[in-house]
């Protein structure tokens, strides 16, 4: 083995480094080569800043800056001047996105204003008019939010507030409906009671223009006579009035009118930063909040007039003493609380865990701006993102949590399936990766959040147990490129020595994201280029290898040093075990959203096998008896011709014509019969006609109801009493209708 | 949410808890004033029915009608009731569901009420399609005052008003229902065939939409042999069934054998049956529960606040108000 070769083993296996062989990376200011066109995020057009929408209208709460300009343009640059409109439109989004990234902060139309100051100095007319046109065709305002530390809360409280505006809207309408209904029972109470009617009521409701037409003491004389008998009782009203107070004194949504009545207390606020502060909150207001949600349901049942005392009363005496359900408490506030995984302490976390499997609606931000961070284990072990992974893994577990992944960089996308979680009616977990510890390498949070994600160091997925009750409807793992691939590949390209345009492709793995991080300087080594050699394998690839022995080759990775100079860096094993873990757990995450599925893999081998061995026998059979096999195939198929099926036939009692009977099912509940003798004759649950007791009349009575009956039903069969008179005379009128 | 969707609310079970069961003595109220035989009779034999197998809330139910013997009917429900005016039952009950779209309303007229004095109503209910059942009690008289032809008399009826037999042909309620716009169901029953009456009853108050039924009724007292032929001869009486209409049980296929399969979809077909001549048809004539409902094109989820309802009946009494001459001149 050569020198050098023997010096990158060494490395890798060791992580020491022969300083007149290898180099250290630090201070290098390398990035991986992938990055190497981002090098000026404010030149690029990605979604970020994004506006959080004042005042949105459903989903679109969230609208990415370059989105809104694109239809703006759409829109406004229209004919001959549709290119230079559009040039000038987007070095205004630049501008903007300079300024934001720069730390400006404020609403669309004010940073729009300040960039479009900016430009319009020096230049001429038409940019002026190009950007006034553009700013028309954009009806939207709302504050401008850069992919930074603070963004992933920002957008998610901006979300939370508007779904909670929306629940308090339904809210108020309802209690302003039931308090209406209820007060309208107690008016109409009143309107019937001695008061009511009362001379000097009636007259006040008259009104004044007709005070001298009517008597109203003769009036209220009059309708005191027809006072109601059910007086309304008076624990009903007891009853109504105290809805009416719990109704009144609600404090989980504001009250509509912006000038709250003196004495009404404050309404709840629902938002905290940290956990145990929300579950305290969400106990002491338990009471409150089981007191109101039935008075409403009491309402409903008053309002309805299906309130009873005997059947109710009990029931809802016992109201909420096993808590309530996840339906009862949809219509409350939800509560956000946003918290940084890196300042969880362990009583904190209990708390987190606490919430996520209590199923309240609590929705909690957990904060991830570090994932590099060493384990706490120490001696070097490296742990990138397994921590607050565990998290979010655990709430999977839990089943009933809501749950979102994902890198900052990626929750412009996920913006529905925030508001998804949002309005779920249990927990919802929102574990989000900032990329903020960028300072560590140079990297603004938007590159370090998506070579996160890019990099399965933090892949985005969501888990709602409200999309089905499999994991296929439930999990969702298609927002991460190619998510089939251990790893996702890029197209590169550079120029060589000899100026000769090289393609190649790059997988993106978990060395390519921790490579430009100072901390793990040390498990990295640049080659000199002049060493370079075949020894040198990518990273992918070496962990597709088993190694036996000694290794003869070592992984490594290019990058780019700030000059845009390509370099080649070898990686030590402990970096390439931690590789190795990252693709373990994504490909757990894979199977959980069938991609790789093992156990359908296991299925799916077992049934071509079994189709195999089919296909086999029979090609057999019929290389042995071809004839005989399709005859018999044909005798099947005539005998598979299906019976005629019978329907059943509803059977009628045989009667005999001495026996008297009415074909009841025909009866036209005439009265016909009824009226002749109404105890011979008597009508069914149906009110229609039997014969109730045939003793109960005589011979000519069922003659004279047999021939009065319009739909001739009646049968009066044979006499009963041979003593009758006139039965001769009788026999004969009764014939027709034997 | 799918998650919750099988576990039932604490409140849903106690809302659940108030489900009643009723009897038909809890929708009768009364005895009737009809004359004994009257084919009104079985029209409220088969209401109370529906009323109790569908346990409608009496409380929660209104019948409305016009003037005439027909008309008498929401004396004999134990429901809420709008005896209304002559030829007024449609209007008065497009307002009662107006108000109260949470009220089943039924609606019962007569062939005079309907189509003689009511017509203009009837053509504009037809179109505005509320959520009603209608039933046409038609007798082809007017009852109540003592023989008179209506426009449903056939031609030659001998009554008070037409001595020498009346003069023109009888109106058709089928296929004049048929022709209005938006029509979205029509059916017709006879009321000495109790069993398809109940069953059109029951479609008739399942649909959504006006449902217009047209029950011929026999009136003993003034047409006594009126609707004899029919009734003597089964297979005057065609019965219209299908797999989306009415299905037909074997006792009455015995007695009816002249049966017809109808989709009551095509409208087409449906004014072709209704125009026939010699023999009743006797089924659901059209079915379309596609059309909108007027209460629904028109539905506000704005609360009617005493406030509210003062200053919209304020505007409304302004329109009428003389003003005197100086307050006019002040507001100018
Ligand atoms: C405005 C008005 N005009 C006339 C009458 C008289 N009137 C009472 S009932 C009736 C006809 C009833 O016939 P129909 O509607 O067929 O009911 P039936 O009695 O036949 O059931 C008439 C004309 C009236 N009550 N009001
Ligand atoms: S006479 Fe005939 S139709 Fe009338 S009630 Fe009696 S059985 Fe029924
Ligand atoms: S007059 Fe005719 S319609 Fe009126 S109750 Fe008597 S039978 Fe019935
Ligand atoms: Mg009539």
């Amino acid at each position: 083995m050569e020198a050098d070769t023997q010096a990158h083993v060494a490395f890798f296996l060791t992580g020491r480094r022969q300083s007149e062989l290898l180099d250290a990376v630090d201070g290098l200011d390398l990035r991986p080569a992938l990055f190497a066109g981002y090098r000026e995020l404010s030149q690029l057009r990605y979604d970020y800043p994004v506006v959080l929408v004042a005042k949105p209208s459903d989903e679109h709460f969230v609208q990415s800056l370059s989105g809104l300009m694109d239809a703006a343009l759409a829109a406004a640059a229209r004919g001959s001047e549709a290119e230079r409109i559009r040039k000038h439109a987007m070095r205004l989004e630049q501008e903007i996105r300079a300024l934001v990234a720069a730390g400006a902060s404020g609403s669309l139309s004010a940073i729009w204003d300040k960039a479009a100051s900016r430009l319009a100095k020096g230049a001429d007319k038409s940019m002026t008019d190009s950007l006034r046109r553009v700013r028309a065709a954009i009806k939207i305002d709302g504050e401008l939010a850069d992919c930074d530390a603070a963004m992933p809360a920002r957008l998610l409280r901006h979300a939370w507030s508007e779904v909670q505006k929306q629940k308090a809207e339904a809210f108020r309408k309802d209690l302003d409906r039931l308090v209406l209904k209820l007060s309208d029972i107690l008016k109409a109470d009143f309107e019937r009671s001695e008061a009511g009617r009362s001379a000097k009521h009636l007259k006040a409701s008259v009104g004044s223009g007709y005070n001298d037409t009517f008597d109203f003491d003769a009036m209220s004389r009059l309708l005191a006579k027809s006072l109601p008998k059910d007086a309304f009782p008076e624990i009903r009203r007891k009853r109504i009035r105290e809805l009416l107070a719990v109704l009144g004194a609600q404090q989980f949504y504001p009250s509509a009118d912006a000038t709250a009545k003196k004495g009404t207390a404050k309404p709840y606020t629902f938002f905290f930063d940290s956990c145990s502060d929300a579950l305290a909150a969400f106990r002491e207001r338990m009471p409150r909040l089981t007191e109101l949600a039935r008075a409403i349901a009491i309402a409903e049942l008053e309002i309805d007039g299906q309130y009873s005392e005997a059947k109710h009363g009990a029931l809802f005496e016992q109201f909420g003493a096993n808590g309530l359900d996840p339906q009862d408490l949809a219509p409350f506030p939800d509560y956000l609380v946003c918290v940084n995984a890196g300042r969880l302490r362990a009583d904190e976390h209990a708390q987190l865990m606490e919430i996520l499997s209590s199923g309240l609606p609590i929705k909690v931000m957990l904060q991830i701006d570090d994932i590099l961070e060493e384990a706490s284990v120490g001696d070097g072990n490296l742990s990138s993102g397994t921590r607050s992974r565990q998290i979010a893994n655990m709430a999977i577990g839990l089943n009933e949590v809501y749950v979102l992944q994902s890198a900052s960089s990626n929750l412009f996308r996920f913006r529905e399936r925030m508001l998804r979680g949002l309005t779920y009616g249990g927990p919802a977990l929102f574990s989000v990766f900032t990329g903020a510890s960028a300072e560590a390498s140079g990297l603004p949070p938007y590159l370090m959040s998506a070579a996160a994600m890019e990099s399965r160091a933090f892949p985005a997925f969501t888990y709602d147990p409200s999309a089905g009750t499999n994991w296929a409807s439930r999990f969702y793992l298609e927002a991460n490129s190619q998510v089939e691939l251990d790893w996702p590949i890029q197209g590169f390209s550079y120029e060589d020595e000899s100026h000769q345009r090289v393609s190649e492709d790059l997988a993106f793995t978990l060395v390519d994201f921790v490579a430009s991080d100072h901390r793990y300087a040390r498990h990295l080594a640049r080659v000199p280029r002049e060493k370079w050699n075949g020894s040198m394998i990518p990273v992918d690839e070496s962990l597709t290898r088993e190694r036996k022995g000694l290794p003869d080759k070592v992984p490594s990775v290019m990058m780019v040093d700030a000059n845009n100079v390509l370099q080649k860096v070898i990686v030590d094993e402990r970096l390439i075990r931690e590789a190795r873990r990252c693709r373990e757990m994504w490909h757990s995450l894979q199977e959980l959203g069938g991609v790789h599925n093992s156990h359908a893999e296991k299925l799916l081998a077992r049934e071509r096998k079994a189709w195999e061995e089919r296909m086999q026998k029979e090609a057999e059979a019929h290389a042995a008896a071809p004839v005989s096999a399709a005859v018999a195939s044909a005798e099947r198929s005539t005998s598979a011709t299906p019976v005629a099926a019978s329907a059943p036939v509803e059977e009628e009692p045989q009667r005999s014509p001495d026996e008297a009977y009415i074909e009841t099912p025909r009866c036209s509940t005439c009265n016909e019969c009824t009226t002749i003798n109404s105890k011979m004759f008597g009508y069914d649950g149906n009110k229609q006609a039997y014969i109730a007791d045939i003793n109960a009349g005589t011979y000519a009575q069922l003659v004279e109801a047999a021939e009065s009956c319009q739909v001739s039903i009646i049968h009066p069969g044979k006499p009963r009493n041979p003593n009758e008179p006139g039965l001769e005379e009788l026999l004969k009128r009764a014939e027709p209708f034997l | 949410m799918n998650m919750m969707s099988d576990t039932m609310s604490a409140t849903a079970c106690l809302l659940q808890m108030a489900d009643e069961h009723f009897e038909l003595e809890d929708y009768q109220s009364g005895v009737p004033r009809w004359c004994t035989g009257c084919g009104d009779n079985a029209i409220l034999a088969a209401v109370q029915r529906l009323c109790r197998d569908e346990a409608l809330r009496p409380e929660k139910t209104v019948f409305v009608s016009g003037i005439g013997c027909s008309s008498r009917f929401p004396h004999y429900m134990k429901t809420y009731g709008f005896h209304g005016i002559h030829g007024r039952a449609l209007p008065v009950a497009e307002g009662v569901k107006m108000a109260r779209p949470d009220l089943t309303v039924f609606v019962n007229t007569g062939d005079g009420d309907c189509t003689s004095i009511g017509a203009a109503h009837w053509i504009h209910a037809i179109r505005y399609n509320m959520n009603l059942t209608v039933f046409l009690h038609d007798n082809q008289i007017y009852g109540l005052t003592k023989k008179q032809a209506s426009p449903t008399s056939p031609i030659g009826t001998r009554s008070n008003t037409t001595p020498r037999g009346s003069y023109l042909e009888a109106l058709n309620p089928l296929t004049v229902t048929l022709g209005v716009q938006n029509v979205s169901f029509v059916a017709q029953a006879a009321d000495w065939i109790p069993e398809v009456l109940f069953d059109i009853v029951k479609a008739a108050y399942h649909h959504k939409g006006l449902s217009f039924v047209r029950i011929i009724q026999r009136c003993p007292e003034w047409l006594p042999k009126a609707l004899d032929p029919w009734m003597h001869d089964p297979n005057k009486v065609q019965l219209l069934h299908h797999d989306d209409g009415l299905q037909l049980s074997t006792g009455l296929s015995r007695v009816y054998k002249n049966q017809l399969e109808h989709d009551p979809m095509n409208i087409d077909r449906a004014r072709e049956i209704a125009s026939g001549h010699e023999t009743i048809p006797v089924g659901i004539l059209y079915r379309n529960p596609a059309v909108p409902c007027y209460e629904d094109l028109r539905y506000s989820d704005k609360l009617r606040t005493p406030d509210l309802t003062r200053a919209g009946l304020n505007a409304e009494l302004d329109k009428y108000t003389v003003w005197p001459q100086e307050a006019k001149e002040k507001v100018a």
